[in-house]
């Protein structure tokens, strides 16, 4: 399969600050999951694929053509931003169609496309709300919709997810997922690692500016296994529960909190942990008060990656 | 029975034309979104003003007879010549309603896309730097053009009608073309210098207040300079003074300093050549992390 996108040795620093350096990625159609922390690159990635940043050295072609000040490549994409990008005081549908009327279609084009897009995410009852009355949900909603209701071959979703709630979240997914199924090609951003996986097996690991990974979500996934997770735990009999867990293999470490009702475990396979505590729950009737991972972020897993 | 509503990818079948003018909807959303502000219709009413009471004046001239318990012994004040278009076109009054007028209409047009972080979206659609410009720019355009050269023009033509002749015409055969040479300058000028200003905050009320006071700031530094070097120079400081000294140029009268008109004509086109050499290097700043 040819590559939709292609980066050769793209670099891009803002002063001092190194944005991008030196990534060359060959993208297919399907979706493109890009992980990494805040202040990774990811952002700028996209802006340098959607050719609104000049790359510092190297070159980014879209379906073969240079996308720096190539106007008419931008037809074919469509953009959500991470940010809010849109005035308060335009309705959603007068949001939508004055961008499709910027991306060059008639009136009544425009008002067939919004209104479609609109149905999409399920913002027909709203169109005529100001934006700034809508919630943080709807105005991550109705950015997607500008992005998609041109009809764009190349779909670039900075963080589409963040905002919205799980329902909003899985509702997303599907749609995107369904416009893979179009043969479309769409790179979604996220620094949560679940969210990506939801969407889709490909994924780009990027950290710092450069690439750290990339390929098969399992393969990831195994780097990221290697990493200790700590997992804490508040319940009315911690040490009930670190008795069912001493035995196993992938535990590290057990601690316990000076309270006496929280337990602290440090693995190697988080998810099994999980598994097998929900069995344990279950089993042994444990009122849990509070599960939380006080390392389970990205930061902390790609940091530990980088030493490694 | 539930109803089965189709949910799937929407394929456009069209074929997209390049559009001729990219940057109309740019300019169409400035405009209306400039006539949703509060305060901001009436004050365009009042930009009228002085049109209607020009067109009064050209009346009373044409028909002095039926005026002549007003106008006795003022004949010679309202005898109609370029000299007349010239104080209409530049008096302070008028250019003081054009810069409240941006204010309001201009202030915000790149401000507020800085603050909503819109130029992304933008530019994320084929659409160039240019377009995006001259859509802005065609704002400022649209609403000084038509309180001055709309109502230039067609007090122009009433002044023939209400003659019931042409000798104002044969007379003064560039006249037209003064009044649309000047206003055509006055409008590039105040675009360059509400984008210029705009450009440089994502705070429009703070643009606002630099819109404003930058203008009459001027001329007051004109009015304290003038009074300690005592030297017409002084008002090349002036924004007002030098849009009078292009006005009193292009309509053929004695300019009222005794400075050369073309030095008006670099201040004024030094405010332009800076404010694009702003807005090219501002207009994609958007991608700079400080």
């Amino acid at each position: 399969m040819s590559a939709v996108i292609e980066t050769k040795k793209l670099s891009k620093w803002y002063g001092n600050v190194l944005g991008l350096s030196d990534v060359s990625l060959e993208i297919e159609s399907g979706i493109t999951g890009l992980l990494g922390p805040n202040g990774a690159g990811k952002s700028t990635f996209m802006k340098l694929v959607t050719g609104q940043m000049k790359p510092n050295i190297g070159r980014v072609t879209v379906a073969g053509q240079d996308v720096w000040n190539n106007y008419r490549v931008f037809a074919r994409i469509g953009f959500c931003p991470e940010q809010d990008a849109f005035y308060g005081d335009v309705t959603g549908w007068e949001f939508l169609t004055g961008l499709l009327r910027l991306s060059g279609y008639s009136r009544a084009e425009a008002a067939e496309m919004a209104a479609r897009a609109l149905e999409i995410v399920e913002l027909s009852k709203d169109k005529d709300r100001k934006i700034r009355s809508y919630s943080r949900g709807m105005r991550q909603r109705v950015k997607f919709a500008q992005a998609v209701a041109h009809d764009p071959d190349i779909i670039i979703l900075d963080e589409p997810l963040s905002g919205l709630d799980p329902l909003g979240k899985r509702r997303l997914i599907r749609l995107i997922k369904d416009f893979q199924n179009e043969g479309k090609t769409i790179i979604v951003s996220s620094h949560v690692l679940p969210e990506i996986e939801a969407m889709t097996s490909r994924i780009v690991m990027i950290h710092q500016g450069k690439i750290l990974a990339q390929g098969d979500i399992h393969s990831i996934r195994d780097l990221i296994e290697s990493y200790p997770h700590m997992i804490s735990l508040r319940c009315g009999n911690p040490r009930a529960v670190a008795a069912r867990f001493v035995s196993d293999a992938s535990i590290l470490k057990i601690s316990f909190g000076p309270d006496g009702r929280s337990l602290v475990v440090e693995t190697h396979k988080r998810d099994a942990f999980f598994s097998r505590l929900q069995s344990v729950v279950l089993e042994d009737g444990i009122e849990v008060e509070e599960l939380t991972s006080p390392d389970d972020n990205l930061q902390a897993v790609f940091d530990y990656l980088v030493v490694k | 029975m539930a109803t089965v509503r189709e949910k799937g990818y929407y394929h456009w079948d069209g074929q997209l034309a390049e559009r001729r003018f990219p940057w109309l909807p740019i300019t169409r959303t400035g405009i209306l979104l400039a006539f949703k502000k509060r305060g901001f219709r009436f004050l365009f009413a009042g930009a009228f003003l002085p049109s209607v009471v020009f067109l009064a004046i050209i009346y009373i001239s044409e028909h002095l007879a039926d005026f002549k318990f007003w106008a006795r012994g003022s004949e010679q004040f309202i005898t109609i010549t370029p000299g007349s278009f010239k104080v209409f076109l530049t008096n302070q009054g008028f250019l003081f309603l054009m810069i409240a007028m941006l204010v309001f209409a201009g202030a915000g047009l790149i401000a507020d896309d800085l603050k909503h972080n819109s130029l992304q979206i933008y530019f994320s659609r084929p659409l160039r730097k240019k377009d995006y410009l001259l859509g802005k720019m065609a704002v400022v355009f649209f609403f000084i053009l038509i309180v001055t050269l709309v109502p230039g023009l067609l007090v122009y033509i009433f002044k023939l009608i209400f003659d019931g002749s042409f000798k104002f015409f044969l007379d003064y055969p560039w006249l037209v073309l003064s009044i649309i040479g000047y206003t055509a300058m006055l409008a590039v000028f105040f675009a360059f210098y509400t984008l210029l200003l705009s450009a440089l905050s994502k705070n429009s009320r703070y643009v606002m207040i630099l819109v404003f006071m930058i203008y009459i700031f001027s001329d007051i530094l004109y009015g304290i300079l003038q009074s300690i070097f005592r030297t017409p120079y002084m008002s090349l400081f002036s924004i007002r003074a030098n849009i009078v000294q292009v006005g009193a140029f292009v309509f053929a009268q004695k300019p009222s300093q005794a400075v050369p008109v073309v030095l008006s004509f670099l201040v004024l086109g030094g405010i332009c050549g800076l404010s694009a050499l702003v807005l090219n290097r501002k207009i994609r700043g958007v991608e700079v992390i400080r």
